[in-house]
C-alpha cells in the first residue's frame, strides 16, 4: 500500500469526502489521517466549508417568503 | 407531476389569467432567491425572474408532465440567469493564492487548525450567515458560480458542466478548487468565535 503525503490527501480530498477512491486508496487515506492532525483539520473545515455554503442558502430561502410586489406586479402586466 | 401542478397547468394552456398570478405569486420569491445568487445584482436578478416566467408561459405545451413545475421554473430561471452571466462576461481570475501550500516533501506549509464551532452552532447566527455570503462573493466567478451550481443549487453534474460548456473533470476540479479557496477566506473567522 502506498504512503500518502498531506499534498496528496488533500489534492483528492473531495473524491475522499464523495466516497469515490477505491478501496486500498482509501484505506491509505484513512491510515494518514490517523496521523496527521493537519489533515485532520483540514478535512473537517473542508466538510465545513460545504455545509456552511448549503445551510446559509437553505436559511436564504427560508427567509425568501415574499418578493418584492412590484415585481410580482410587474410580471402579472408581462403575461397581458 | 403534483395533483396541484396538473391543475394548473392545464388552467394556464387554457389561458387562465388567474392561473398565471398564481403562479407568479407563488414561485416568484424562491425564484428571485435563485437569481439573486448566480447574478448578485438585484436589478439583473429581478430581470432574470421577468424573463423566466416569459419563457415559462411561451414554453407551457413543452412542459412535461412528469416534472415538478418548481423544478422546470427552476432550470428555466438558471437559463435565464446564466445567459445574462455570460453577456456580463466576467474576466476569468485564478485562486492559486487561496490554496494551501506545501512543503517539498509534501507536508502542509502552515499546519491547518480546526474550526472552533460546528456550521450547524455557526449557521444560527444571521452575521455569520452574511459572512459566509460574503466570502462566497470574493471567489473568482468561473469558481464561485460552480460552487453556487453545484453546492447551493445541486444540479447534477453533466447538467452543470453542459451549461458551462466545460468537461465533467474540469468541472470536479474547479469545485474542489472553489471549495479550498472559500475554507482559506472563512478560516481566519472560524478558527474563533465569530
Amino acid at each position: 500500500m502506498s504512503h500518502v503525503t498531506c499534498i496528496e490527501l488533500i489534492a483528492f480530498l473531495d473524491s475522499y469526502v464523495d466516497d469515490e477512491l477505491d478501496a486500498e486508496t482509501r484505506v491509505s487515506f484513512d491510515l494518514h489521517l490517523l496521523v496527521c492532525p493537519s489533515c485532520r483539520a483540514y478535512l473537517a473545515s473542508y466538510r465545513e466549508t460545504i455545509e456552511l455554503v448549503r445551510g446559509t442558502a437553505e436559511k436564504e430561502e427560508e427567509l425568501a417568503h415574499d418578493a418584492p410586489p412590484e415585481l410580482i406586479e410587474a410580471m402579472k402586466k408581462v403575461r397581458k | 407531476m403534483l395533483a396541484d401542478d396538473g391543475y394548473l397547468i392545464e388552467r394556464l394552456r387554457n389561458g387562465d389569467e388567474v392561473a398565471f398570478e398564481e403562479l407568479v405569486e407563488h414561485h416568484a420569491a424562491p425564484l428571485l432567491a435563485v437569481t439573486r445568487r448566480i447574478l448578485r445584482d438585484e436589478e439583473e436578478a429581478r430581470d432574470a425572474v421577468q424573463e423566466t416566467f416569459v419563457a415559462a408561459f411561451r414554453g407551457i405545451g413543452e412542459f412535461n408532465s412528469e416534472s415538478r413545475v418548481s423544478t422546470w421554473l427552476h432550470r428555466i430561471a438558471v437559463n435565464c440567469a446564466l445567459m445574462k452571466l455570460r453577456i456580463r462576461a466576467r474576466r476569468e481570475k485564478d485562486v492559486d493564492a487561496l490554496l494551501p501550500a506545501f512543503e517539498a516533501d509534501g507536508h502542509q506549509q502552515q499546519s491547518s487548525v480546526g474550526w472552533t464551532e460546528t456550521a450547524e452552532e455557526i449557521l444560527q447566527r444571521e452575521q455569520a450567515r452574511a459572512l459566509v455570503r460574503r466570502c462566497i462573493d470574493q471567489l473568482p466567478e468561473p469558481y464561485r458560480i460552480v460552487l453556487v451550481l453545484r453546492d447551493i443549487e445541486q444540479l447534477p453534474a453533466d447538467v452543470v458542466a453542459e451549461k458551462l460548456q466545460i468537461t465533467r473533470d474540469n468541472l470536479k476540479v474547479k469545485l474542489h478548487r472553489a471549495r479550498q479557496a472559500l475554507r482559506t477566506l472563512l478560516d481566519p473567522h472560524m478558527r474563533g468565535a465569530l
